[in-house]
């Protein structure tokens, strides 16, 4: 069993790597209340490369195909600074706004693909391909994770503020608006680089249920970043340990642990309080 | 009432407005050193406007708001505004309020945590300071905030609603807490509420603003039927029980166009 793991270890790593970096923004994710957020951008990430692909299978752009990270980070960046800067605050709520980008990033990342002369199926953009992950890829990813984890540490008391109260924070001469954006731009840029291997659905998965775990067991901050981490690990290493040898589909397998890990958590939280 | 020396604020004929939309004109007032200020009127009255000019967050379109150099707010803002999910613990609450001073990208050092637990020690709390913020009682998570405004060593305290939704012990003992720490340590305060007859108890001053009006003078000044029969735009009277004013509207009083505007 651990032979075939084996064989798709570099997956393993690239997986960790996403996973840890995912886990500790899904933190701000949850608690700012901004999942659907994450799901948006993950769409947007996703169309990016669809557009690429699109371009480069119609010879419009030929150079575009073989560079779909730059189309994915353009459209998910653009959208992580659309919604930092407080999109939806007019008449339409930010929740609908969110909906329709989400919707019509989706719609058309679909349409694109399935008009890309050298376009792959399009559940990729759902379930992503983790097995594919390189050497090379994990190294992509690092070289992202480790600035963008390095910079949440660095000003966490800043990201922390501005997210629990900004109201006193602007008070106290904190530009608001900056550190927001910040936020999402480390989140659009996390995005944009995991959903090229791990599909919608494993990254929104990371950005949200082991933040959750995470809430349900610690009684801090620094608690709630160690648990989701911890449980972001275990879910991608338990996951993926499962689904190679059984042949199932490893971001599913992933997802269903971190469903578990959840379950377990919010039972200890039952049982606390009794 | 303390001797006034330093405007701290100072509106100079400034007319408030959200682009083309003027919500209050040409006020003209000051926010001295020592005092301690309440400022009245119902919901969307202007009230947050002011206030924000204040805070520097809204520039006048017309005239000027100037503060003094050495300016510190503390400030505490409406419950609701702060979101208690987060797994925050008192003393990390009210260590933020040191977090200007701390630095960018730096952690608080060992005199920010002191001065975080002598600042719960001030509201009485300090036995909660391991405790979840969210874990706390209305009144509790009051005073954890003022803590947290208190940490900064501000020049203004200004606090916005800090009544809202609670019941009257709560409310008793937070204005009454308010009261204290203008009266033992001086600290200029102001106040922002809906309540009249909870803030005009515990104020030296009040400014009314009510459907685009704005007056401001002593509580004596304001407190008087007249003037509040012409803010609020019906008939009212000011009775006194035990000391403590009292705003009553007059029973079939709405003579006045604009009788919706009292919420006392």
């Amino acid at each position: 069993m651990f032979d075939a793991v084996l064989l798709f270890k570099d997956a393993l790593y690239g997986a960790l790597v996403i996973a840890v970096a995912c886990s500790v923004l899904g933190v701000y994710v949850v608690l700012r209340r901004i999942v659907f957020v994450g799901a948006a951008l993950a769409e947007l990430s996703s169309a990016g490369i669809a557009l690429a692909l699109w371009l480069g299978g119609r010879h419009l752009l030929p150079e575009a195909a073989s560079h779909p990270i730059a189309f994915a980070l353009l459209l998910t960046l653009a959208g992580a600074m659309f919604f930092g800067i407080g999109a939806g605050r007019g008449r339409i709520p930010p929740d609908a706004t969110i909906g329709v980008t989400y919707a019509v990033a989706a719609a058309a990342g679909i349409l694109l693909i399935s008009k890309a002369a050298v376009g792959e199926a399009h559940d990729i953009f759902l379930q992503g391909n983790i097995l594919g992950i390189t050497n090379v890829d994990t190294l992509v990813l690092l070289g992202v994770a480790i600035p963008v984890l390095l910079l949440h540490v660095i000003f966490y008391k800043e990201f922390l503020f501005v997210s629990f109260d900004r109201e006193t924070a602007r008070t106290l001469g904190y530009n608001v608006r900056f550190w927001n954006l910040l936020l999402y731009f480390t989140l659009g840029l996390v995005i944009a680089f995991a959903m090229q291997f791990a599909g919608v659905m494993l990254v929104f998965n990371f950005l949200v249920l082991p933040a959750v775990t995470g809430l349900l067991l610690a009684r801090s901050m620094a608690g709630t970043f160690v648990w989701a981490v911890i449980a972001g690990i275990i879910a991608a290493v338990v996951g993926f340990t499962v689904s190679v040898p059984f042949d199932l589909p490893s971001g599913p397998a992933i997802i269903a642990v971190s469903g578990v890990l959840a379950l377990l958590a919010f039972g200890v939280r039952v049982l606390q309080r009794r | 009432m303390a001797p006034f020396i330093t405007p701290l604020v100072t509106f100079d004929h400034a007319t408030l407005a959200y682009g083309h939309r003027v919500i209050l004109s040409d006020l003209s007032f000051s926010i001295p050193e020592g005092d301690f200020l309440g400022i009245v009127g119902p919901n969307g009255a202007g009230k947050t406007t002011i206030l924000r000019a204040i805070l520097r967050t809204l520039r006048p379109t017309v005239g000027t708001v100037n503060h003094a150099q050495n300016i510190r707010f503390g400030y505490v803002p409406q419950r609701d505004q702060v979101d208690y999910n987060f797994p925050l613990k008192v003393r990390d609450v009210v260590m933020m309020g040191r977090y200007d001073h701390v630095g960018l990208g730096r952690r608080p050092s060992m005199r920010d945590r002191e001065m975080a637990d002598a600042a719960l020690e001030h509201v009485g709390i300090v036995h909660l300071a391991d405790q979840l913020l969210t874990s706390l009682s209305g009144g509790q998570r009051q005073r954890a905030l003022i803590a947290r405004a208190l940490v900064g060593e501000p020049t203004l305290l200004i606090l916005d609603e800090p009544t809202n939704g609670m019941d009257l012990v709560s409310t008793t003992q937070i204005l009454g807490l308010v009261r204290e720490l203008h009266e033992r340590d001086g600290i200029t305060v102001l106040m922002v509420s809906h309540a009249l007859n909870e803030v005009a108890n515990y104020v030296e001053r009040i400014a009314l603003v009510v459907n685009g009006g704005f007056r401001i003078g002593t509580v004596d000044e304001i407190m008087t039927p007249p003037v509040l029969s012409e803010m609020y735009g019906i008939p009212v009277d000011v009775d006194e029980i035990n000391g403590h004013r009292i705003v009553v509207a007059r029973r079939n009083g709405a003579l006045f166009p604009q009788e919706s505007a009292l919420h006392v």
